[in-house]
């Protein structure tokens, strides 16, 4: 997720992170085939803030480039 | 699926210790972080709301009191958090306590901007079969974006009550209580009238594989069950978290040797659900229930008008200032700073006022009983002055300082710091939220400390509070500023600043590589500005002080009369020949330093207030007592060592003794080790 551009409409395809790490997310919407938006991200190569189910959420970098997503219909890894 | 009937038997009247009140309904406040609750919660019960600890636990208690038509409610907040499985503290202990005897009805406070996210935890509750009422909390934030709520489907989908709210201006929050004592104490027309915890399988229903799976574990569930499993929560619940692998329940059926083949049951349940899905079991099923919650949110959401306005409001505005690359940094600085000075100018005007009133007291009783007497000594000088020193000199800073930090917190400043400061606190080895007890840290090391609780898992918890310890409070600012800033000028200021956050960087980065465990990483909301609600932080002030005057100030009383008293009988001369060899020889500072020093250990501004007593009496000004390299020392070992005493008990609380007194031994020895490096350092400079 950390290579899609801003403001795009991205979905998810996969979660490669930790049972752990994987549970919280989907508890906060991140689930296969839902549909997030890229806010921002932070300077200094920090966290992304994306929006998610209607609201904001802010997840740090090394999570986020776990998250694996398609934009305007490319693979990313 | 037949959900088990909740008969009046079960309802209030349980003998609850604290209440033999016939007519007392016990409630829990349930809901995401940040909805609304403690607003609610404040409203209801105002002013007899006490913070305390669940039983064994280092989570905080939220509970309060009200009476209400003639009846008594019992009212707990719960933690805000999003679904109830066993990753923080707070879950299992929220989950425990709602099927517990204690609960009698649960209100889920939603955020009705934020509908999808908030039922998901909604779906969780509903699966503990207790009573609930689900309030939509910032209705008149929805009108606004022109969308309203269907509250008659919403009612008939979820076959519960559901009611509006805008707790901010305490509209729907007394309704929420007259739909309580409809719930809990039905008319007594109907005879065996009872609350019948609705059948709600047509929206909580996974698919047909999973359902397959559950009932079976069900089965087995019930059928052991009665024997041995001894659990308040429902089967399908427990069946559920089997599937899922959650620790705790895990727990409760390993202990017996009849009931650890569930476990494995469910092992092999997993596995073969996995298969099918290609995906792991939680994916599976949080999936599931978003689908479930999106063909709802569908049914109940009323858009009303077809403009989408797209206006840049304020909040946005002001939101992307606070984060951008350079601004977000600046302002973040300026925040700190405007905290700093907050507190200390408001402190600083009402600390005179009692300083002048006790010296004028002081006058008084001096000239009545003289001032050699034994009991003045212990009592006037002692216990009053020590509670004087107390609040004039710790509370009237506390109180701003909570104040300004509850405007940061309810206006929402304080997630977008910890957004900017991930990156780097990732360098420490914790996650960005640590920022926000650090940003406390400036002002006071107590309430920053116990502040750590946010932090996830207890490595971040343990990392967090050393390093936050080691933030110079407001207090060590004093002998900075008074003694290096007054004297020595700005830049010196700066390089003790310099020194103290390289140590805590350093010691952040060797904490992280010996702690076991990784750094988590950050996973946070971040919720759009808004106007903080004055009364919410009115109270959340006086709660946080009224803890401090309970918790912390005794201690400072009662350490100050015993210092008193040592220094009454000349029990501390012998103290300072045998700290001599170090803060004289190693540190360089004068003999009778040593003793302020260890009264630093009560506050760290005593150091200074002490040092300038001392030179008083010796006739001298401190430039003269002391050489400039002696003030940098002093002022960096009172920056460094040891937290104050209130600070290690709210660390020991947080964690455990242990661990609190670790801390006190290492901040004593990094402030002693550098102090004598920074002096012998100069000295071999200055000769050279």
């Amino acid at each position: 997720m950390t290579e899609c551009e801003k403001g795009e409409i991205i979905t998810v395809l996969s979660v490669k992170a930790g049972i752990k790490a994987k549970k919280r997310l989907a508890n906060l919407g991140i689930v296969p085939g839902v549909k997030i938006l890229k806010k921002k991200s932070a300077p200094l190569k920090g966290p992304l803030e994306i929006i998610v189910k209607g609201s904001s959420l802010v997840i740090g970098r090394g999570l986020s480039a776990k998250i694996m997503v398609r934009c305007q219909g490319q693979c990313n890894l | 699926m037949k959900y088990q009937r909740r008969t009046s038997s079960h309802l209030p009247n349980k003998g609850k210790e604290k209440d033999k009140h016939k007519d007392s309904i016990n409630i829990a406040l349930a809901g995401n972080p940040n909805v609304g609750k403690s607003v609610i919660f404040n409203q209801l019960t105002g002013l007899s709301q006490t913070i305390g600890n669940w039983p064994g636990k280092t989570v905080e208690k939220m509970e309060g009191k009200l009476d209400f038509l003639g009846y008594h409610f019992n009212i707990v907040d719960l933690p805000g958090i999003y679904s109830l499985s066993t990753f923080t503290l707070e879950e299992i202990v929220s989950r425990e306590f709602i099927v517990s005897e204690e609960v009698d009805l649960i209100i889920n406070v939603i955020d009705a901007t934020n509908l999808e996210r908030n039922l998901f935890f909604t779906f969780q509750l509903l699966e503990l079969n207790v009573p609930m009422i689900l309030a939509m909390n910032q209705m008149d934030i929805l009108h606004k974006r022109n969308i309203d709520l269907d509250f008659k489907k919403l009612e008939k989908i979820f076959k519960l009550p559901v009611l509006p709210v805008v707790a901010v201006h305490g509209l729907g929050v007394h309704q929420l209580l007259e739909k309580a004592i409809e719930i809990c104490h039905p008319h007594l027309n109907y005879e065996n009238s009872e609350f019948e915890i609705p059948d709600l399988s047509a929206i909580l229903s996974f698919g047909k594989e999973v359902e397959i799976k559950i009932k079976d574990l069900i089965k087995s569930i019930s059928v052991d069950r009665k024997s041995v499993v001894n659990s308040h929560y429902p089967p399908r619940f427990l069946a559920i978290k089997l599937l899922e692998d959650d620790e705790e329940i895990n727990k409760i059926f390993e202990n017996h040797e009849s009931t650890s083949d569930i476990i494995q049951l469910a092992d092999s349940f997993r596995k073969e659900l996995e298969e099918i899905h290609g995906e792991d079991i939680s994916t599976v099923i949080s999936s599931e229930i978003y689908n479930n919650i999106n063909k709802i949110v569908e049914q109940v959401l009323i858009i009303q008008s077809e403009k989408q306005t797209k206006k840049i409001t304020l909040a946005d505005k002001l939101d992307h200032l606070t984060t951008h690359s350079i601004w977000g940094y600046v302002i973040l600085i300026l925040v700190i700073l405007g905290i700093y000075i907050f507190t200390f100018s408001i402190g600083d005007f009402l600390g005179g006022l009692f300083d002048e009133g006790y010296g004028i007291w002081s006058e008084n009783i001096y000239s009545l009983y003289g001032e050699n007497l034994l009991g003045v000594k212990i009592l006037w000088d002692g216990g009053v002055g020590g509670l004087i020193g107390a609040v004039g000199g710790v509370l009237v800073y506390v109180i701003p300082f909570f104040l300004i930090i509850e405007i940061l917190q309810d206006s929402g400043y304080l997630p977008r710091a910890a957004f900017l400061m991930d990156r780097v606190m990732h360098t420490v080895g914790i996650h960005g939220k640590s920022i926000i007890p650090m940003i406390l840290g400036f002002g006071c090391n107590v309430p920053a400390c116990a502040g750590c609780r946010i932090m996830e898992t207890e490595r971040e918890k343990k990392i967090s509070i050393v390093l936050t310890s080691l933030i110079p409070c407001a207090a060590a600012m004093t002998v900075v500023m008074g003694l290096v800033g007054r004297y020595l000028g700005l830049s010196w200021v700066l390089f003790l600043f310099i020194i103290n956050f390289s140590v805590i960087l350093i010691v952040g980065r060797i904490l992280n590589k010996t702690m076991p465990g990784t750094c988590t990483e950050l996973i946070m909301e971040m919720h759009e500005y808004r106007m903080p609600n004055y009364n919410v932080i009115l109270k959340q002030t006086w709660l946080r002080s009224k803890e401090f005057v309970f918790k912390a100030l005794p201690i400072i009383i009662i350490l100050g009369i015993t210092l008193e008293i040592l220094l009454i009988f000349n029990a501390l001369e012998p103290v300072n020949l045998i700290l001599s060899p170090i803060s004289v020889i190693w540190l360089g500072l004068p003999t009778a330093v040593g003793i302020f020093l260890i009264y630093g250990i009560l506050r760290k501004e005593l150091t200074l207030v002490l040092l300038a007593l001392f030179a008083e009496n010796m006739g001298l000004t401190l430039v003269e007592l002391l050489t400039p390299i002696q003030m940098i020392t002093f002022s960096l070992v009172t920056m460094l060592y040891i937290p104050c005493f209130a600070t290690i008990i709210i660390i020991a609380k947080q964690t455990n003794w242990k661990y609190a007194l670790q801390i006190s031994f290492l901040e004593i020895s990094l402030a002693l080790i550098i102090g004598g490096i920074v002096n012998w350092g100069f000295i071999l400079f200055m000769n050279l």
